[in-house]
């Protein structure tokens, strides 16, 4: 019965590592820019979140539309003055760019809010539910269940309207697809938004569940990295279903070993898989 | 003048100065800063050979530099050795170390190779952490002192001289040797470098097994002057970032810029440390976002464009 715990928890994780997961997957796709500024633009959701709650007694669960809708607003901006001068560069000048705007965000939150953890005290999400011997938290569900419908919202978004065949063709072939009258600079800061947003919204998400510091979103951006491959490069539903399988990996990992050494299996999967199967476990393109 | 005292009086005024200082500035404080402004042009010197030379953009240098300073203390406190004896025991392990996490990063590419060398260097962290009865774990242990007082400022200043000279000496043999041609050839294009009969599996090996080596050895000196390791202190990802934005934003694929980049990056967060608290961070991401913008090839192509226009400062600049 642990066993299945395990795994339904890793799988309540997983809900949002697929979130965080399709964000950078989008990014990658379609404009072939490794976001290290990821899990930093996550830290914001959840101070964004946190004061929110804190300050106006917004409740993340259904103000979270809100955050995103800054994110992606402040991702835009950072698109247009930043991130449009190194695409097509290198992707050494690209990491280095993403990281530095990384550590000028982290560093900005360190000045603004300070080092210390923050944590919010919502009564729904502290609820445990179960059945038989099984027990959640009604925060995990209620983040998990948020989550996988954005994935699900974001995959119709990208599938059934213009903008979404748009984005698709930018991914396919950035060359040909302003011959078919795209907008690609238009498309490309729209994604960075998208894809910064899903990042904001996951970090929202997680708040009531987790705590909030300005270093916090760090090992995320790495996870978010390990999901992109695994569900192969670019592709956002293989990023959802990679996103599920390291949440079951990391609580697999949990019970079955120790606690501290979750994080160890990201990066050992990251190396096995990019070594062995680099085209990710479920082949594919976005 | 003859062509080599031309060519070498800038140098050797250089080694001149700094190997002096002690003798001349008796302000403890910046001795100190001095200190950090020469071991991190060593690291800078050392990551250059990869991620400027070469082009392998390494997030994972903090590996060797933390193998260098748990060697040197673990070894006077588990087996009781001499501190110079464990400082040696670092530099085989980082070298060891390296071959291993450099056979399996190196088959990778771009962006893949950036973030599997900061895997790396996060699964040794974690390693390091967990291993309470060995290393301590996440609280960290006292570092041994490499040098005992008197004057124990001077004694660690004139100590990372020679590793700074002999780093600076690979560097320039680099710069002009048929080994850093193909280590550029790598960088411009691996495909290119590899049909002109260029093995970069090899040359990326040979360019970081010194890097590591060095990394390590200024990781031990760094550790004993501050008499601490611990891994949030000697094994976190700011140092790798720092060390690769040092060469980066002085002029990586140079001889000088690591040090130029040195100075700057030291001194500039140095000064905002004083007015605020926890401002490096920013600092450090605000320098390299306007050096990848407005300076890819670094602040020494400000002055190199000067004196030789005609040269074209390439993405990653390309000339001493």
């Amino acid at each position: 019965m642990a066993w299945v715990q395990a795994f339904l928890n890793g799988l309540l994780v997983g809900g949002v590592y697929a979130l965080i997961a399709s964000g950078m997957a989008l990014i990658f796709g379609v404009m072939r820019l490794v976001n290290f500024a990821h899990g930093a633009f996550l830290m914001v959701g959840t101070y964004l979140s946190y004061y929110g709650w804190v300050l106006l007694g917004l409740n993340p669960y259904w103000a979270f539309p809100l955050w995103g809708a800054v994110l992606f607003a402040a991702a835009v901006g950072i698109y247009w003055l930043l991130v449009r001068r190194v695409m097509g560069a290198n992707d050494f000048l690209q990491i280095l760019l993403t990281e530095g705007i990384s550590l000028a965000l982290i560093g900005l939150a360190q000045l603004v809010f300070g080092a210390d953890y923050r944590q919010i005290n919502l009564p729904i999400a502290n609820r445990i539910t179960g059945f038989g011997s099984l027990h959640f938290s009604v925060g995990y569900i209620l983040s998990f269940a948020v989550s996988v419908a954005l994935v699900i919202a974001l995959r119709q978004f990208l599938r059934r309207t213009e903008m979404g065949r748009a984005i698709r063709a930018v991914a396919q072939n950035r060359a040909v697809a302003p011959l078919m009258g795209i907008r690609v600079e238009r498309v490309s800061a729209i994604t960075f938004g998208l894809g910064i947003a899903c990042a904001g919204v996951a970090g929202a998400l997680l708040l009531p569940i987790f705590w909030t510091n300005p270093t916090v979103g760090g090992p995320y951006t790495l996870k978010s990295f390990v999901i992109v491959v695994l569900g192969g490069m670019g592709s956002v539903q293989g990023a959802a279903l990679g996103g599920l399988l390291l949440g079951i990996a990391e609580q697999f990992t949990a019970y079955a070993w120790a606690d501290r050494y979750a994080e160890v299996v990201n990066f050992v999967i990251f190396i096995l898989v990019l070594l062995f199967r680099p085209q990710g476990l479920f082949g594919g393109k976005a | 003048m003859t062509p080599l005292v031309r060519r070498w009086w800038p140098t050797a005024l250089f080694f001149a100065v700094i190997t002096s200082m002690p003798l001349w500035i008796h302000d403890g404080y910046v001795l100190q800063l001095i200190f950090r402004v020469l071991v991190f042009a060593v690291l800078g010197m050392a990551w250059n050979f990869v991620g400027g030379y070469a082009g392998q953009l390494s997030l994972g240098h903090v590996a060797y530099f933390g193998i260098g300073a748990y060697a040197m203390t673990l070894s006077v406190e588990r087996i009781g050795w001499n501190p110079w004896i464990g400082v040696l025991l670092g530099a085989v392990l980082a070298a060891l170390a390296a071959l291993i996490i450099g056979s399996i990063t190196f088959r990778l590419r771009g962006p893949y190779f950036a973030l599997s060398t900061l895997a790396a260097a996060e699964i040794i962290r974690v390693l390091v952490q967990n291993q309470d009865e060995l290393t301590h774990g996440a609280v960290g242990t006292n570092a041994p002192l490499l040098f005992k007082a008197p004057d124990i400022d001077a004694k660690f200043f004139w100590g990372v001289i020679p590793l700074l000279a002999a780093a600076f000496a690979l560097s320039t043999w680099i710069h002009n040797s048929r080994f850093g041609y193909r280590l550029r050839a790598i960088r411009e294009n691996e495909n290119t470098a590899m049909a002109v009969g260029v093995n970069p599996a090899v040359d990326k090996l040979l360019a970081l097994l010194p890097s590591a080596v060095f990394t390590s050895l200024a990781g031990s000196i760094y550790a004993s002057y501050f008499s601490f390791v611990g891994p949030d202190t000697v094994l976190t990802i700011e140092i790798s970032v720092q060390v690769a934005l040092i060469a980066m934003l002085g002029g990586a694929a140079t001889v000088w810029g690591p040090i130029l980049g040195s100075v700057v990056l030291t001194l500039t967060s140095e000064i905002f440390k004083t007015y605020f608290e926890h401002t490096h961070l920013v600092v450090y991401g605000l320098l390299l976002i306007v050096v990848v913008i407005f300076l890819p090839g670094g602040v020494i192509s400000l002055f190199t464009r000067r004196w030789s226009f005609r040269r074209q400062v390439g993405p990653i600049g390309a000339q001493q």
